[in-house]
């Protein structure tokens, strides 16, 4: 090391040095608002808003970020407990991982005494705060609904003389729509499909096995993916796609889907109202052949739809001035005019009751040859079945697009495939029970006490 | 301050920046490694029991042979590939040399995520490129035995002419008079190449093969991108893997030990390779 000198000395030094000017930022942001989303329309829609807000809060700077690898920065924030912004936005199917550890450890605000203190828990769909919510908290507003309808090509019914009203449940629709699936070019495969499931994505599963009453968790946090209601709905999921032939294996937002449309393949999609605009968008050669109706009941009288897809707004933890983020969270979420703007463009109805007797949702659609979408959307939105959410969840959804391709394509049973999950998840839990130092019991329940920690 | 302390001050920011984001980090994945981590604060220590758990975890032996697998596919396909066109397009009779060394180089300069936006399209069952070509309807990213292969060759269309620059640059530099030596003993062009080409080249192509190998088992955006590492896991990388554990789960103790497995396992493997070479070695 002599030759080294004081070489080592002075870097060490330094380096020591350098440590607080990384980490630590001096200056006072109480009256700057950073917000983080992760969508190019998101930024659009909030950027032409911003102005407002400030205008009305003098002195108040808003910084809206567009953020690549959104939740992988929060997480990474949350983590380092430095570097977060005030608010971020963050997608549903990237919010378990947010839900790790105790109460203590969520990096969100938890807002349930904001909201109900000033009694806008009831304006919102009480369904959608649950996404967002652990253990009775609720941590986030939701933006959006995405009630889910069955999308039908409504000229090829009509040639096959088929009455959408007659398909009340999945029974019928299977009765119904059976003569669309032929096989006239002999290749041993239908022609065209009344529907489109993937066989190798959870997503289009997860929402028929939400209509049906199904979920992963129950309230308790105890694991119910492997019962009767989840077993058969994959065993009719996985019927539909291999037995009788009425779904092509093809998911959403692949390009080879809207591919598929526009050639006639497809004349089915099960279509939240976010999806709707995308198939607007890019099957634009379509206008005026779809239309749009409640989902089929898995039994005569019971739930018409389900929902897929959300983004809610939270405030962190890491919130210098966490008033005044809660104050521009519900200035961003609430505003009826943006929202009925936001409708326009993308179908996405608002969670807000109120907001939906604005005049845009009454609007006919020429897209779906006329039919009054919004009508439509906001009449299903109050019936959106809810779920629970659990600290692993990211691990049991994980398994669960394991679960959907291994009986999509044969591997397992349906059953033997969501039997298999459970046991994983199972054991998961099991394996997560630790005694504390203190020598507390900790499961990691969704019953977490319900202590103000704001 | 005395002139011999100032090439410390300028050298500081890097060092400073290098200990906070990289030594620091590396070592503290050492002790990380050693934890179960709950949530995002409640760390254990657990020993080498995330050692235990990582022999006994199936996928994670799916992971590292998928990664080898890409790993030798690599090595197999696309350093021949890339030798080939650096043959092909040092000719000086071939006319737009340069166009094509752009043309081939250029694959490399676009992100990885378009990269596989691009292969998602070409692969698709009955729209994609590639089946109209053949005239097929094969399941490229949907049949497990397939999406490997499909990645390899989705590599070898990124990489290959990135290497391909230094297989030519390796060409250039090998003289004249050792091919007109050879001819002068009466050898033809492939006894030129295995005697004269593949001789010179044996210190680029150890420093290819070397550094291919590490990238291709820190594989991630590729597969990330294309196939989320299915069907099933039957595209799981070692890198996604450890991405899952870390950034999904927040399961860091054994994301930690994953990301040391694998850099155990590039060191083994760089250790041989250099040996093999010969690198280091005098003469």
């Amino acid at each position: 090391m002599n030759h080294l000198g004081k070489a080592p000395l002075i870097f060490g030094l330094l380096f020591l040095l350098a440590f607080p000017v990384i980490v630590f930022r001096g200056d006072d942001r109480s009256d700057t608002l950073e917000f983080w989303i992760f969508a190019q329309t998101h930024y659009e829609e909030f950027s032409a808003r911003i102005p407002a807000f400030e205008a009305a809060h003098p002195g108040v700077k808003v910084e809206l970020r567009l953020i690549s690898k959104l939740h992988d920065k929060l997480l990474a924030a949350f983590l380092s407990g430095i570097g977060g912004p005030d608010l971020s936005e963050v997608e549903i199917s990237s919010v378990g991982r947010f839900f790790k550890g105790t109460k203590e450890e969520i990096g969100f605000v938890d807002l349930t005494d904001r909201i109900e203190r000033e009694g806008i828990s009831d304006e919102f769909v009480q369904a959608r705060l649950a996404p967002w919510s652990l253990g009775g908290r609720v941590y986030g507003l939701p933006r959006d609904v995405h009630p889910v309808m069955l999308l039908y090509r409504h000229d090829v019914y009509e040639d096959a003389g088929i009455n959408p009203a007659s398909i009340e449940t999945w029974d019928d629709f299977v009765r119904e729509t059976r003569p669309l699936a032929r096989d006239e070019d002999g290749d041993g495969r239908p022609d065209r499909y009344p529907l489109m499931l993937s066989a190798h994505k959870p997503g289009h599963f997860w929402l028929l096995l939400l209509q049906n009453g199904g979920g992963m968790f129950d309230e308790n946090g105890g694991i119910i993916i492997d019962n009767d209601i989840a077993v058969a709905t994959l065993e009719f999921y996985c019927s539909l796609l291999n037995e009788k032939q009425l779904a092509i294996p093809e998911f959403s937002q692949d390009p080879a889907s809207y591919a598929a449309m526009k050639e006639g393949v497809i004349l089915g999609v099960l279509a939240p109202d976010w999806y709707i605009s995308f198939v607007r968008r890019f099957v634009p050669e379509l206008e005026g052949k779809w239309r749009a109706m409640p989902l089929p009941a898995w039994r005569e009288g019971e739930r018409r739809t389900s929902t897929w897809g959300g983004t809610m707004i939270a405030v962190t933890r890491q919130a210098e001035n966490p008033d005044l983020a809660w104050e521009f969270a519900k200035f961003a979420y609430m505003d009826d005019e943006a929202l009925a703007n936001r409708y326009r463009k993308t179908f996405i109805i608002p969670p807000i009751k109120s907001a939906w007797s604005n005049p845009v949702y009454a609007e006919s659609e020429t897209y779906l040859d006329g039919q009054v979408l919004g009508r439509s959307l906001t009449e299903l939105a109050p019936d959106i079945p809810g779920f629970h959410l659990n600290p692993y969840w990211a691990e049991a959804n994980d398994l669960l697009r394991l679960a959907v391709y291994e009986a999509a394509n044969g591997i397992r049973t349906p059953a033997d495939a969501l039997s298999n999950l459970a046991e994983q998840v199972r054991a998961l839990l099991q394996e997560s029970t630790v005694v504390t130092e203190d020598g507390e019991l900790r499961l990691p329940s969704p019953r977490i006490e319900s202590t103000e920690t704001e | 301050m005395k002139p011999r302390y100032a090439p410390y001050f300028f050298l500081a920011p890097f060092f400073a920046l290098f200990g906070v984001f990289m030594v620091y980090p590396l070592f503290d994945s050492i002790r990380l490694s050693t934890y179960s981590v709950r949530g995002m604060r409640n760390q254990t220590f657990v020993g080498l029991e995330n050692i235990e758990r990582l022999i006994a975890d199936p996928l994670f032996w799916t992971a590292l042979w998928n990664t080898a697998y890409f790993a030798a596919g690599s090595l197999l396909l696309q350093l021949p590939v890339a030798l080939a066109l650096a043959l092909l397009l040092s000719n000086a009779r071939l006319k737009g040399r340069n166009l094509f060394r752009l043309s081939f180089f250029s694959p490399v300069l676009i992100s990885g995520v378009f990269i596989a936006v691009i292969f998602y399209l070409l692969y698709d069952r009955r729209y994609g490129l590639v089946n109209r070509v053949l005239g097929s309807e094969i399941p490229w990213l949907q049949d497990p035995d397939l999406v490997m292969p499909a990645l390899v060759l989705a590599g070898v269309w990124r990489w290959a002419g990135f290497n391909m620059v230094y297989f030519l640059a390796g060409l250039q530099s090998i003289r004249q008079e050792l091919y007109e030596a050879a001819a002068v003993d009466g050898a033809g062009p492939w006894q030129s190449f295995v005697h004269v080409t593949i001789p010179a080249l044996k210190p680029v192509i150890a420093f290819v093969v070397i550094t291919s190998m590490i990238g291709s088992f820190q594989l991630f955006d590729l597969p990330y991108v294309l196939t989320e590492g299915g069907p099933g896991n039957a595209s799981m990388t070692m890198v996604m893997y450890l991405y899952k554990h870390g950034f999904e789960f927040i399961n860091l103790g054994y994301a930690a030990t994953i990301g040391w497995a694998l850099a155990v396992i590039i060191g083994v493997i760089s250790i041989i390779q250099v040996r093999f070479f010969g690198v280091f070695r005098e003469n």
